[in-house]
């Protein structure tokens, strides 16, 4: 009978500290649950933040020898020209000239008896490429814009 | 007309409690102050806890209300009546039920062991968990009181909380763990055994 009192205390106190234990799992659980919000939250609003900052655009990148690499959803700075965001993506090599900046080479890729790197910009109207109006550092991109470098011969 | 006796009769207070009560609620004292730079981890509980132990669940309870008194009264944290009600309240309880585990004879084997024996740190646990299970109820209680003072939703006090409650139930269970059976054996010894030889 004693030892039969004995196991119940004994068990009574292993579920007493099974419970200490529960209390501190409940407590360490919520506490990170609720820093998970906090920074879930401060993320959001840092993410809300930078868009009114930021815009995405698209970028090609298409070296002429059948490998093309799209740079979709590329953030960059609102107002930011074409060429800022090529330097975003890619190594650039250029000179400026009277019209502005021409590149020379992407990513090594350059440099070759009369073939050039020549921008191309996408329109959705007609649904086809059309060439750079202006230097690739005089066109200010718009949200969402599609681009595409191209190494060309000519 | 007489009142009857036996419902006039106090609970007796003996010279000796009413000492060690006072001297307990300035160990209480002394220590809080001296570890208010650490927040929320204090002996305090462990001591008040011991009193109700040694001298039973009513002086117990006097010590815990007496420190908080004046601690809560004369705290740089600053001063809320209801606060104040609500940890006087919560603290008498280490008191009550440091006063009901002796009378139940819970940790009665203290006395016949030493502290080399390995069953101590058996009893040593149990005292650690009721340390733990009394800080949560306290900590529980008090942070009620503290969400209907302020109109905060109770879930937002536990949350705010948690290290809070996580270092004091936690720093708990140790203080009582490692505390509680040297500290009654020792109080035994001094003020109640010292007592009666010389009686």
């Amino acid at each position: 009978m004693s030892e039969r009192t004995g196991a119940k205390g004994l068990w009574m106190w292993i579920s007493l500290g099974l419970v200490c234990l529960l209390i501190i799992s409940i407590y360490v659980a919520a506490y990170y649950y609720n820093e998970s919000e906090r920074y879930k939250r401060l993320y959001e609003r840092a993410a809300e933040d930078l868009k009114r900052l930021l815009m995405p655009v698209n970028i090609l990148i298409d070296y002429g020898n059948g490998t093309a690499k799209w740079y979709n959803g590329t953030l960059v700075q609102r107002e930011s020209t074409l060429f800022e965001a090529i330097r975003r993506v890619a190594k650039v090599e250029y000179i400026t000239g009277q019209y502005g900046v021409f590149v020379t080479h992407i990513n090594g890729v350059g440099g070759d008896p009369n073939r050039y790197w020549i921008w191309y910009l996408w329109n959705p109207t007609t649904k086809e490429w059309t060439w750079g109006p202006v230097a690739c550092d005089a066109y200010v991109l718009h949200e969402e814009e599609i681009v595409a470098w191209r190494y060309e011969q000519f | 007309m007489d009142y009857p006796s036996n419902i006039m009769k106090l609970p007796s207070l003996s010279t000796k409690n009413l000492s060690l009560i006072i001297m307990i609620t300035a160990i209480n004292l002394a220590s809080n102050y001296a570890m208010l730079w650490i927040p929320n981890v204090k002996f305090m509980d462990l001591f008040v806890f011991i009193s109700g132990y040694v001298m039973g669940a009513v002086p117990g309870a006097i010590v815990g209300i007496l420190t908080w008194l004046i601690y809560g009264t004369l705290n740089p944290r600053g001063f809320n009546l209801p606060t104040l009600a609500a940890t006087c309240v919560g603290e008498s309880l280490y008191g009550i039920v440091g006063g009901l585990s002796a009378k139940f004879g819970l940790g009665s084997e203290l006395s016949s062991m030493n502290t080399n024996d390995d069953k101590i740190w058996l009893v040593n646990l149990k005292f650690g968990i009721i340390g733990f299970l009394l800080t949560f109820i306290y900590d529980l209680f008090t942070n009620i009181v503290t969400g209907i003072v302020f109109g905060i939703p109770l879930i937002a006090v536990i949350l705010q909380g948690i290290a809070f409650a996580l270092a004091h139930e936690i720093s708990n269970f140790f203080f009582f763990f490692f505390g509680f059976s040297s500290l009654v054996t020792l109080i035994k010894k001094l003020v109640f055994m010292g007592v009666r030889k010389y009686e």
